[in-house]
């Protein structure tokens, strides 16, 4: 028995060292230290959301067009001046996806433009049979643009690390340039390392 | 670097004259067990003593490369850190990692210096401001360089402007604006609170002048002005003005020299009492051999048996000797003029050494304190238990050296010129010449094409 007793114990102290993979969700994810982190992705999808339902444009646009949802395009990327390296085009596609799927707005693809156009090119030569090819000149121009910014203002001293971050974004009318929906989501964090490592 | 090298040798030889002053050791060991300790204990310590002398230290380690690097041979001096930063303890490879990112950044491979500089960064803000204990024990018992190293606050602003240079001339405007940002945020953190005195003499103007020309490309004429006000109290010959950010310019930037690298000065000496004085052999670099000394009156002092082994080590910052003292900028092969002195980072890291120089005085001076009260007080019994302790008392004393650590492929000074040109295509070049004006050496040129109401940005090295 006594023999035994050394091998389980290793056994288990290398079990008890051994890598985990767990998932998180998302819901309940919280952020790691005071940089941009994914959950505060979901906030200020959350956030924006919550403020484009509560704005009256849409409401609005879909009562004077019968319906027709107004189509918008994404900007090229929400402006990053902030001290991070951050995928702002995630947080853009974040509301764009929540936008379509909840019936708010159409959206053209900004990406897609070269793949249609070679797509149209080919579909239009001998190769294909142009009757049931795509037509071209069917492109739909968008009317509204998503767009904003992310900044921080950051104070780091020793151990302490003090961030406080804004999103502002705004959804404006390529003919007038009139801004139809704006909101701003803020937060501020503070982490603080351990004296110890 | 002969200079360097000389010093190194000096040294080597005190340990061996500190050796042969252990061989003359007159008290004699009354027991035979004493006896057999005592010839086991001078073995052991002399081996001890030739291994650390064979034991590299950091700038020694990097010698190769650092001579690659500064003869322009990017190719060899990233292959020879390839090995450096794969063979690199945990405590080195963050700042094998700066010299590797450096490096690459010269050769232009900005991707490989984002993601070594990048790394590096993070790793250095992760330990920032807190203690390892573990590296606590071993700066105290074996040397200051086992600890993970911490870079000067100068240092971690060249890695955000290096940084800031990678993401610009890699054509990722947006990373740039970040990194600028960034750099804005450490030049607050780690100068703000410098007096004018001390900010004089730590500040790095290249960052402040980077960080304004970022400003002036992105249209905030306001933010550029707050930083070239800075350079003004601490750089003013390099302050455009007026300022105009949407003149097209050319903005060169070129690198002159090498940073100081530190080397370890070691004082090692043997003591032992004999009757009422204290006898002791000691080595100062520099002198030709181990000087005697006999101070009578410490007949209290317990120094016992085969003496204790001490060493006092500090680092010092030596200053590499400079040709260049010129740069010309050339475009197109015609002489545009003569580049200006921006940041002499020479000066601030050494300025950054003579500051932490009294810690790094005390510290060492507690470290010999440490290792010789291992050896007289937990050593000083005749059982195998206080041979121990003495043995070790003695191998901790001659391992003893001082951390020559420091972002090594820095250079010493940087310098810049400013023209005003139309957009087209250009070669542009940089010449460097001696003190008498004579020719040393050319940059590798580099053909930019700028555009309307730009500033076109060149590093050259």
């Amino acid at each position: 028995m006594k023999k035994m007793l050394l091998p389980v114990l290793c056994l288990l102290f290398l079990a008890a060292c051994a890598g985990t993979t767990k998932e998180i969700d998302l819901s309940t994810d919280t952020a790691e230290n005071a940089d941009f982190s994914s959950a505060d992705l979901a906030r200020i999808t959350d956030g924006m959301m919550s403020s484009i339902q509560a704005n009256g444009f849409f409401q609005q646009y879909l009562a004077e067009h019968a319906g027709q949802k107004p189509v918008m395009l994404l900007a090229k990327e929400l402006k990053n001046d902030t001290d991070e390296h951050i995928k702002t085009r995630l947080i853009l596609e974040k509301i764009r996806t929540r936008m379509i799927n909840e019936g708010t707005a159409q959206f053209v693809d900004d990406q897609a433009f070269d793949t249609a156009l070679e797509q149209l090119n080919l579909q239009a030569s001998d190769l294909y049979d142009n009757a049931k090819a795509a037509k071209i000149g069917k492109f739909v121009g968008a009317k509204y643009v998503l767009r904003g910014t992310i900044s921080n203002i950051r104070k780091r001293s020793g151990r302490e690390d003090i961030n406080y971050m804004n999103v502002t974004m705004d959804i404006f009318e390529v003919e007038t340039l009139l801004i139809k929906w704006t909101n701003e989501v803020e937060f501020k964090r503070v982490s603080t390392k351990g004296a110890m490592r | 670097m002969d200079e360097r090298g000389r010093v190194q040798t000096r040294l080597h030889e005190g340990r061996h004259e500190v050796i042969g002053a252990w061989g003359r050791t007159t008290r004699p060991v009354g027991a035979s067990f004493h006896e057999i300790g005592g010839c086991v204990r001078k073995a052991f310590l002399a081996t001890i003593m030739l291994l650390t002398v064979a034991c590299a230290t950091y700038t020694s380690r990097m010698e190769l490369s650092r001579d690659l690097y500064y003869g322009g041979r990017y190719g060899d001096a990233l292959a020879n850190l390839d090995k450096l930063v794969k063979d690199a303890a945990e405590r080195d490879y963050y700042l094998f990692l700066l010299e590797r990112g450096k490096v690459s950044l010269a050769a232009g491979a900005y991707d490989s210096a984002i993601v070594d500089l990048q790394k590096a960064e993070r790793r250095f803000l992760e330990i920032e401001a807190t203690v390892s204990v573990a590296d606590l024990f071993k700066n105290m018992l074996v040397n200051p360089s086992m600890g993970e190293y911490q870079p000067e606050p100068h240092e971690k602003i060249m890695i955000s402007s290096y940084l800031l240079l990678a993401y610009w001339l890699k054509g990722d405007r947006e990373g740039a604006f970040v990194e600028r940002n960034r750099l804005v945020e450490r030049l607050k953190q780690y100068t703000g609170q410098l007096s004018d005195q001390d900010r004089a003499a730590l500040d790095v103007p290249f960052a402040h002048y980077l960080a304004a020309v970022l400003y002036e490309i992105e249209g905030r004429e306001d933010d550029a002005r707050i930083e070239y006000d800075v350079l003004e109290k601490i750089a003013p010959d390099v302050v455009p003005s007026p300022l105009d950010a949407k003149l097209d310019e050319l903005i060169v930037f070129t690198e002159v020299g090498r940073a100081p690298v530190k080397v370890s000065t070691e004082i090692r000496g043997y003591l032992q009492k004999d009757g009422a004085s204290l006898v002791g052999f000691f080595n100062l670099p520099g002198s030709a051999g181990p000087q005697m000394f006999m101070l009578p009156g410490f007949g209290d002092l317990r120094i016992d048996k085969p003496g204790v082994l001490f060493t006092f080590a500090f680092p010092q910052c030596v200053r590499e000797r400079r040709v260049v003292e010129r740069c010309k900028l050339v475009v197109d092969g015609v002489e545009a003029g003569e580049m200006k002195p921006l940041d002499n980072l020479e000066n601030t890291a050494y300025a950054a050494y003579e500051k932490g120089l009294p810690l790094t005085l005390l510290k060492a001076a507690f470290r010999t304190y440490l290792k010789t009260v291992v050896q007289t007080k937990l050593g000083d019994t005749d059982d195998a238990k206080g041979i121990a302790f003495d043995v070790l008392g003695k191998v901790l004393a001659s391992v003893d050296r001082a951390d020559t650590r420091s972002w090594q492929t820095l250079p010493s000074e940087i310098r810049v010129f400013r023209m005003e040109c139309g957009p087209g295509e250009r070669k542009v070049s940089v010449r460097y010449l001696d003190a008498k004006g004579n020719v040393v050496g050319m940059s590798g040129s580099v053909h930019v094409s700028s555009g309307r109401g730009t500033k076109t940005i060149v590093f050259l090295i």
